[in-house]
């Protein structure tokens, strides 16, 4: 009565250690973020990452318009898709497992992949590109629309850039807008990039500010290039050449 | 009537310390300024020499940015504010073409001068890196204050500061 007594005991811390094992396991395995998907036949996929401000109704159009050009989107709204607060430190908190595992779904797809994320979204992405396998890396081409990566940038101090690991084979595009206090530290961010071992170009987009297709008081070229975002994207991804 | 006094000066004391939290101006022990090398709207080349013995409201700006814009107005107040005293508000356009410069000035008359910075190599050099920043300097060319975004110069914390630095450094004997 007693020894079968222990093994009851024995067996039930057996199946509970067994279930704790089991839910640390599921919990540890990276599920994919919330995305909306924009299907095109052609062998192109983009995946769009808003910034931490949310998704805009521009980029949304621009989507639409790119996959009736035969490039397949898929739209994540990281802050949105994790229920996050629309600031920069949220974009730092992102599971980036869930983006390794969303940039690997992608390439599944069999397309070419690129990724274009906007202003700190650039933080979570290229950590996620650091934990694809090299070849996977290498195959993956990056446009980054005026990205954030400052630890600090204090007035009279260098900046200090977030340290990101091992970028090396990725091809990064940065796309800066002119008309923004970044541009005259562009080249320093592009050496902080390039000494993690991604593959660099930059191009600064003239007469425009950051974010200007979702500006509260645009430009008239604002507006008419919030507009053209769709070309402007299919533009680079054929000039860059980067396949 | 006694408490009623002490709660209005409890009052508007709190009122002080969160407006100087909302404006974030940032006190520097005083340290040399970084070299300012810019020309002026005619072409003459300006360093800070060019201001010696003044107190210097020193703003980096753009033409394209809208919480410069709305501070401009307030720097222009403070200037009128501040005439025949030892101050020099000097705006640093950053990154811009005069062309670019001379069609906002066209909308928007200024008393101060504006610099041009069009290889951005005085903000590089002061590392500004947000717009606008300003950087007040005392009458040695020592910068005593930084404030990275806008404020409303004439009034408030930003009067305030401005007074505090023309109160500790007198104007220097030429």
């Amino acid at each position: 009565m007693g020894g079968c007594g222990n093994r009851a005991i024995v067996m039930r811390f057996f199946r509970f250690f067994l279930s704790g094992l089991w839910l640390c396991a599921f919990t540890a395995h990276a599920s994919l973020p919330d995305y909306q998907v924009f299907p095109a036949a052609g062998q192109r996929l983009l995946l769009w990452v808003a910034s931490e401000r949310g998704r805009t109704t521009a980029e949304l159009a621009a989507a639409q318009q790119l996959a009736k050009q035969g490039v397949a989107v898929w739209s994540l709204d990281p802050a949105n898709a994790y229920f996050l607060p629309q600031v920069s430190s949220s974009m730092d908190a992102l599971p980036v497992q869930d983006l390794a595992a969303w940039l690997r779904a992608a390439q599944a797809s069999g397309k070419q992949v690129t990724v274009f994320a906007v202003a700190r979204a650039a933080v979570p992405v290229l950590r996620a590109a650091v934990l694809l396998e090299p070849d996977r890396r290498s195959q993956l081409c990056v446009v980054l629309m005026h990205p954030n990566l400052y630890t600090t940038a204090e007035p009279l101090a260098e900046p200090d850039y977030l340290d990101l690991g091992d970028l090396s084979g990725l091809r990064v595009r940065v796309l800066q807008p002119r008309r923004s206090a970044a541009t005259p530290w562009l080249p320093g961010l592009m050496e902080h990039l390039a000494r993690h071992g991604a593959i660099v170009s930059d191009v600064v987009l003239e007469n425009l500010r950051e974010g200007y297709w979702a500006r509260e008081t645009p430009t008239d070229f604002e507006t008419a290039e919030s507009r053209h975002m769709d070309s402007m994207l299919l533009h680079q991804l054929d000039t860059w050449g980067c396949k | 009537m006694q408490v009623k006094r002490i709660a209005t000066v409890l009052a508007i004391g709190l009122f002080w310390v969160v407006a100087a939290k909302a404006a974030g101006f940032e006190a520097r022990v005083a340290s040399p300024a970084p070299e300012l090398k810019a020309h002026d709207l005619t072409g003459a080349s300006k360093t800070l020499t060019d201001y010696r013995g003044k107190v210097v409201v020193l703003n980096f700006w753009a033409t394209w940015c809208p919480p410069c814009q709305r501070e401009m107005p307030s720097l222009e107040r403070l200037r009128m504010q501040m005439k025949g005293r030892p101050l020099e508000i000097v705006a640093v356009s950053s990154a811009e073409t005069p062309e670019e410069v001379n069609a906002y000035l066209a909308k928007m008359k200024l008393g101060f001068p504006i610099l041009l910075d069009t290889d951005s190599s005085n903000t590089r050099r002061w590392k500004v890196f947000a717009l606008p920043t300003t950087f007040v300097l005392d009458t040695e060319g020592q910068v005593r204050h930084v404030l990275t975004g806008p404020t409303e110069w004439d009034q408030g914390e930003a009067l305030a500061v401005v007074e505090s630095v023309m109160s500790s450094s007198p104007p220097l004997a030429r």
